[in-house]
């Protein structure tokens, strides 16, 4: 089997040297954004539409592997003078047969490209202009109800607490904390001291709190995880592991934690 | 530049020089009664004893040469499950075991054996509690790794050791990270079985030995000759193991002065790129960790574009991140410690050995911090994120 990173020289110059890195902002700009961190890609395409509907300039900014970067470099230029209707038409063969090959292994999981030029095609022909909306909500209620979690009842004062217990407690967890009220995020900051591994659980895209404490949970050693609930928690004789459900991705996996707290 | 001796290492000159005379002079058969043959048994049993020495065995028959590490830890597991699977069914090992166990682990699990895997703490640590949690009155064999050969945590194998004596089970450990790092003691250790690799001591390819501590039965995987007490049939390969016998006999000689080189290198590596890359954080254990092993994890990038970036430079480094694997599934071990997959994509590790500069380490240390921009610069989750 080809190893991941056997790429073609003209990858490997894509990679090294990307073309129209960056954002554009402005009349006739729109963004595609596709991909998930989680997945290890995510892909923004900028667009800039003149009055004849061709695409003046573009750019991109793109987390992710050797191939991920190289398609997105490859998309610009191919994309760069064409009509929206050309544009459209692009593909992913196209950008990777541009690319003189891709790995097959990348060929669906690093080559979206094409799915974020037309992403954002499709954005400026519905009038989204703007920048990426990342605070865009896509549920109406602020903070997490904590319902049907598997497990839950079974392991409270093995692992899983519904109160504000003493930090002391955590010293050393692994601390999943799910969002709740102000309350919960100071205490998810709190818990900061006593241990380097503290989760931040919201269903939101941000946390539903003033921005100075938003920006404090930033500067701090947190991990939020936006856009998740909790499904069920699991283990021996305590808590060992939760199933998170990614609502962006609409997508489940397993998180290894010592600790949960769920107030309520 | 080479900074990757985890998954690989040169063979040590000296061991070239001293496997040489064996593949065309001293060619005999060790099995064979005349003259040649007895040159291969004696290189063969002195080479035994070299190995037996090198892990604290009591005897040298103890010692059974194998074609590497992967196929001693078939046997000792397989083996040993196989021979007395009539006194019970049940065998545990850790969450964070290489490969090479976890897919022996599957294969018993098909073949109507139970496997209980035991967590790691967030330093990779084996938490004992939920290994005593673990045994049953079926439980056979416990199988747990001297270090973690990703993230370069050391096992408390003592204290496991400890526990699987009073409890009457089979301890077998993996020492394929550790070996020549740190002193392996099977006696003191309590340990039943133990695999050993050539190559991760700067040895030849293609050769490895299990220890197994006299009186416990195996059944054999490969049937012939009978060589190796029955256990590994086929010709040895005298060549191959006379240079692991001179790799080890070098191992022992070079290790506190290495080992203490090496740990220097690597807490310089993890100060510096504290102090070089923001949002930058070390993977396993901060101090109890192979010498050679530094494993970090940076925010907002992918491994793979790491390591290419390197790559161009003309640096060899490693990473756990699911894009630069086969499977597309990031490094178990990472998910292990309760990482998210994001946080396992950036993860990037360098090891470091017996042929390494500080002048390496400090091209790699150099190099790093722009690496790192270029990648976080052109990710849409820097800004977002942070505002960086």
């Amino acid at each position: 089997m080809p190893k991941s990173t056997q790429y073609t020289l003209k990858v490997l110059d894509h990679f090294k040297n990307p073309r129209n890195v960056g954002t554009l902002e402005g009349k006739g700009v729109a963004v595609g954004r596709v991909g998930n961190p989680v997945c290890g890609d995510l892909m923004d395409i900028y667009i800039k539409v003149d009055d004849d509907g061709k695409i003046e300039d573009i750019k991109f900014k793109t987390f992710g592997c050797g191939s991920a970067v190289a398609t997105s470099s490859m998309i610009t230029e191919i994309a760069k003078g064409k009509t929206l209707d050309e544009a459209m038409k692009i593909t992913r063969q196209n950008v990777a047969d541009e690319l003189e090959g891709l790995p097959p292994i990348k060929m669906h999981c690093s080559n979206l490209a094409a799915d974020a030029l037309h992403e954002a095609i499709k954005n400026f022909r519905e009038g989204k202009k703007g920048p990426v909306e990342l605070g865009e909500t896509r549920f109406a209620c602020p903070a997490g109800e904590v319902k049907n979690v598997t497990g839950l009842a079974e392991f409270v004062g093995k692992g899983v607490f519904t109160g504000y217990e003493h930090p002391e407690q955590f010293r050393d967890k692994r601390v999943l904390v799910v969002e709740f009220d102000q309350n919960s995020v100071e205490f998810a900051l709190e818990l900061t001291k006593v241990t380097g591994r503290v989760i931040l659980l919201s269903p939101l895209e941000q946390l539903a709190v003033n921005d100075e404490l938003k920006t404090q949970v930033k500067r701090s050693d947190i991990k939020h995880l936006k856009q998740a609930e909790l499904v069920e928690v699991s283990g021996g004789s305590e808590v060992e592991k939760v199933r998170i459900h990614d609502l962006d991705e609409d997508e489940e996996y397993d998180l290894v934690v010592d600790a949960v707290v769920v107030p309520s | 530049m080479y900074l990757d001796y985890q998954s690989a290492k040169p063979v040590d000159p000296e061991v070239i020089a001293a496997m040489t005379p064996y593949m065309a002079e001293k060619f005999g058969n060790a099995s064979s009664l005349h003259e040649v043959g007895d040159w291969s048994t004696e290189a063969l049993d002195s080479s035994r004893r070299t190995i037996a020495h090198f892990v604290n065995a009591r005897e040298p028959e103890e010692i059974i040469f194998t074609s590497g590490a992967t196929e001693a830890n078939n046997l000792a597991i397989i083996g040993y499950a196989l021979r007395n699977k009539q006194k019970g069914k049940h065998v545990i090992i850790s969450e964070v075991e290489h490969i090479s166990i976890l897919n022996i682990a599957k294969y018993l699990r098909k073949n109507g054996f139970e496997v209980s895997t035991v967590p790691v703490d967030f330093t990779g640590t084996v938490r004992l509690d939920k290994l005593e949690e673990r045994i049953r009155p079926d439980t056979i064999l416990i199988s747990i790794q001297h270090a973690n050969n990703e993230i370069g945590t050391i096992q408390p194998v003592m204290s496991i050791g400890k526990i699987a004596r009073e409890k009457k089970i089979v301890f077998h450990v993996d020492a394929v990270a550790s070996e020549g790092q740190i002193p392996i003691d099977v006696q003191r250790d309590f340990i039943d079985m133990l695999t050993l690799s050539s190559n991760d001591i700067y040895g030849p390819r293609g050769v490895g030995a299990l220890y197994v501590r006299k009186g416990f039965l195996l059944n054999p995987l490969i049937i012939g000759g009978g060589q190796e007490r029955g256990l590994r049939s086929g010709t040895e390969d005298v060549a191959a193991i006379v240079g692991f016998a001179k790799a080890a006999e070098l191992a022992l000689q070079y290790m506190p002065e290495e080992s203490k080189r090496l740990r220097q290198l690597r807490d310089k590596a993890i100060k510096t790129v504290f102090e070089t890359v923001p949002r930058s954080y070390l993977n396993g254990h901060p101090t109890n960790r192979l010498p050679n092993n530094a494993h970090f994890r940076f925010d907002f990038i992918e491994g793979e574009s790491i390591l290419l970036s390197f790559k161009e430079r003309g640096i060899a480094v490693s990473t756990g991140s699911a894009c630069s694997s086969q499977t597309l599934e990031p490094s178990h071990t990472l998910m292990s410690l309760g990482l998210l997959h994001e946080e396992a994509h950036g993860s990037l590790e360098i090891t470091m050995g017996r042929f390494t500069r500080e002048a390496d380490v400090d091209t790699f240390l150099e190099a790093l911090p722009g690496v790192v921009k270029r990648l976080r610069d052109m990710s849409p989750l820097t800004k977002t994120e942070v505002g960086m």
